[in-house]
């Protein structure tokens, strides 16, 4: 052994940051992309287009890139952050543009058949959304979104290029201190699959269970 | 940012920036050439193979899709020469990139694969094709078709995480830009000119391959995915 | 006496549930033997034995003189000597009409693209699907249309029989005619076939025999006549009422 067992706290206690990071940043994003999904969906035509592109827009970026222009951006503007919220900002930004098409798609894929089954029954266009159309589409988006939570837990060990003691930044450390990244590495590997395979698994049940329903989940 | 300071930099580093673009389509070319090749095989080995075969490829795709990227593109990089492995930055970059993108890419054909239905194999065989032919023949080309906007997809993930390969120094879009931020101090500016590059891009692949799929649809028929 | 196909003695089992028990008769050349019963009977897993395409627990299946339950048969060979008709037509959403027929001629008997196309032309045209079909694909083509392209499908490969599984069952009333009508004809130009199907009036004028299965066994069989208009058998004589009730005008 060369010493890695005694790191091996040091690397674990990073397990923190991480799931702070990457929850604080995916529920951001929730909110965002809800917000921006409603918007392409319910609002005027050319407000639902330019909502439309600003999420394509997010999209685009590569994490990487967005959270090295949060990191070099913000203090220019004047404000100096923790480089953990700067990661947490970038995290958002990126992650919104995908959860608001998950979330487009869940509404979209509820479909005109039960809107129109919903008019039939003398619901109103508020009350077809309350109680026919939202009820499905939050269903059909579960599977999706639980899926969308494990990519950004593992894509937060991006945060590493800003120096957010993270799982990844503290293995990298360690492996540089013990000179050995095989250690280090299989460890956090393990740490990260042993919260996003669950997590994929109970995203596949729910899956399953919703075609059951005869709901297709996005 | 003046629209002087903006010719300067495009004069000193224009050419530096368009090589790390070059990098960056290249060292997504083929990793997402690895991911489809080795994709394809392996969906077909979870779908048609036997038992053991199904647990060896089942056990790599989950691990794979369980674990960060940049993990993986860690342990090729520095743990591989340990064994006698050692690859140049690129070369650790694609085989990293490739053999993830490969996980994700035969769970998009494993899926699709499963939307075609039964009796379209048994038609197959009915009129006596072999069981590879019936693959080869009838449900690989179906498949593929339904698979593909989220094979287009992933082609657009791989060019945006083709950026990780920063990380281990690989001259590509990302680490040019760091570097000539570096140089300048006009990290912002750099990074916001390459945001719209790989924004447009991005952009332009997406309604690129939006035309393809009308291109390659099956007239009149539309098959549903997902498993 | 030269049987084209000759079933004995066949057992399926679905898990612990017997499916078929012990099905036994044949079918001569020219034959046209059309199969009744209810639903369940294991019509569907008969000819999913004969051709193959799940494997009998017990009992033989002789082709032209051929053990093809044997151990060791190549079943790709043997089905390509038996066509099979599905009820839901299974043609090849990716490829055309033409390419639908073609597929087995060039993948299966090896033949070049033009004999390949040689054949399925006259296959095609002798199911009454004309040119201007030809390059339309299955999701463009009516069910009536599908189900005569699948049937020019088995026959271009000039199979010793032709197996038909409810062929007419998921079409509109108005298009099964011309699909039987193309059955008919198949039968009087001397292939021989069997038929699972309700088209009760089809099996007065094509069959040669009438088969009754319930419950995975033949409980009777007979010349048209006498199984649909006079059956012995007390679950057949319900049957055939029924029958009656859905598909004449008294
Ligand atoms: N793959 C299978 N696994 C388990 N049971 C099966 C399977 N295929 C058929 N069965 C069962 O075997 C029985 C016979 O089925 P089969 O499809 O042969 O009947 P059938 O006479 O063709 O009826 P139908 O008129 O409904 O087509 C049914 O009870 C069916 O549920
Ligand atoms: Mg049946």
């Amino acid at each position: 052994m060369n010493g890695f067992l005694t790191y091996v706290p040091i690397i674990l206690m990073g397990v923190w940051n991480t799931l702070i990071l990457s929850t604080a940043g995916f529920l951001l994003a929730t909110l965002l992309g809800l917000l921006m999904a409603f918007t392409e969906v319910f609002s005027p035509k050319p407000i639902s287009i330019v909502t439309d592109w600003v999420a394509r827009v997010l999209r685009g970026i590569p994490l990487l890139l967005a959270l090295l222009l949060v990191f070099y951006g913000l203090p220019r503007l004047g404000i100096a952050l923790p480089n953990i919220a700067s990661a947490i900002i970038g995290i958002t930004i990126v992650d919104s543009g995908y959860q608001a098409q998950l979330f487009r798609g869940a509404i979209e894929g509820v479909g005109g058949r039960q809107l129109e089954a919903a008019y039939s029954i003398g619901l109103s266009k508020w009350g077809a959304f309350r109680h026919v159309i939202a009820p499905q589409a939050f269903r059909a988006a579960l599977p999706g979104w639980l899926n969308e939570f494990t990519i950004v837990l593992k894509d937060s060990s991006i945060a590493y290029a800003i120096g957010v003691t993270e799982l990844f930044t503290q293995a990298v450390h360690v492996a540089q201190v013990v000179l050995d990244y095989l250690q280090p590495l299989i460890l956090v590997s393990i740490v990260y699959f042993s919260i996003c395979y669950p997590l994929s698994i109970i995203s596949e049940r729910a899956r399953r269970r919703l075609l059951a329903m005869g709901v297709a989940a996005v | 940012m003046s629209f002087d300071k903006l010719l300067d930099l495009a004069y000193s580093y224009g050419g530096l920036l368009f090589n790390g673009l070059l990098v960056s389509f290249y060292l997504t070319a083929l990793s997402y050439l690895i991911g489809f090749t080795l994709g394809v095989l392996i969906s077909i080995a979870r779908t048609y193979g036997v038992r053991f075969v199904k647990a060896v490829c089942q056990a790599f795709v989950e691990l794979t899709r369980g674990t960060p990227m940049l993990v993986q593109l860690f342990l090729i990089y520095y743990v591989l020469p340990r064994v006698g492995l050692a690859l140049d930055p690129l070369s650790a970059a694609i085989i990293a990139i490739g053999l993830n993108s490969a996980a994700y890419q035969s769970e998009y054909l494993r899926a699709s694969i499963s939307s075609i239905s039964y009796s379209q194999w048994e038609a197959a065989l009915s009129i006596g094709l072999t069981k590879l032919q019936a693959v080869r023949e009838v449900i690989l080309p179906q498949s593929i078709r339904v698979a593909i906007p989220a094979l287009a997809n992933e082609l657009i993930y791989l060019f945006k995480y083709s950026s990780i390969a920063y990380f281990i120094t690989v001259p590509e879009l990302m680490y040019v830009s760091k570097f000539v931020g570096s140089r300048t101090f006009l990290y912002v500016e750099i990074y916001s000119i390459i945001a719209v590059i790989y924004v447009a891009f991005s952009i332009a692949a997406t309604e690129a391959f939006k035309f393809i799929e009308k291109r390659t649809s099956i007239p009149g028929l539309r098959i549903s995915t997902r498993l | 006496m030269g049987a084209v196909l000759e079933v004995s003695n066949l057992w399926k089992f679905f898990g612990k549930s017997p499916v078929l028990r012990g099905v036994s008769f044949s079918v001569g050349e020219g034959e046209a033997k059309v199969i009744l019963g209810p639903s369940g009977a294991g019509k569907s897993t008969l000819l999913r034995c004969i051709n193959l395409l799940i494997k009998p627990d017990r009992g033989s299946i002789i082709l032209d003189g051929e053990e093809v339950t044997a151990p060791g048969v190549n079943a790709a060979r043997v089905r390509s000597k038996i066509g099979f008709v599905f009820q839901h037509f299974n043609l090849f959403n990716h490829l055309t009409a033409l390419e639908n027929v073609m597929l087995g001629l060039i993948k299966v008997k090896g033949m070049n693209k033009d004999d390949a196309f040689k054949v399925a032309r006259e296959s095609l045209l002798s199911v009454g699907i004309s040119e201007d079909l030809w390059n339309k694909y299955p999701a463009q083509l009516s069910g009536g249309q599908q189900q005569r392209v699948a049937i020019a499908r088995a026959i271009a490969m000039s199979p010793r029989l032709v197996l038909f599984d409810e062929p007419t069952s998921a079409l509109d009333p108005e298009l099964i005619w011309e699909v039987l009508g193309v059955m008919e004809k198949l039968s009087r130009e001397g292939m021989t076939m069997i038929v699972v199907t309700h088209e009760l009036g089809f099996a007065m004028k094509v069959a040669d025999e009438v088969v009754f299965m319930d419950s995975g066994a033949v409980v009777e069989r007979g010349s048209p006549e006498e199984v649909i208009l006079r059956p012995r058998n007390e679950r057949v004589r319900r049957f055939m009422e029924r029958m009656q009730y859905v598909y004449s005008l008294k």
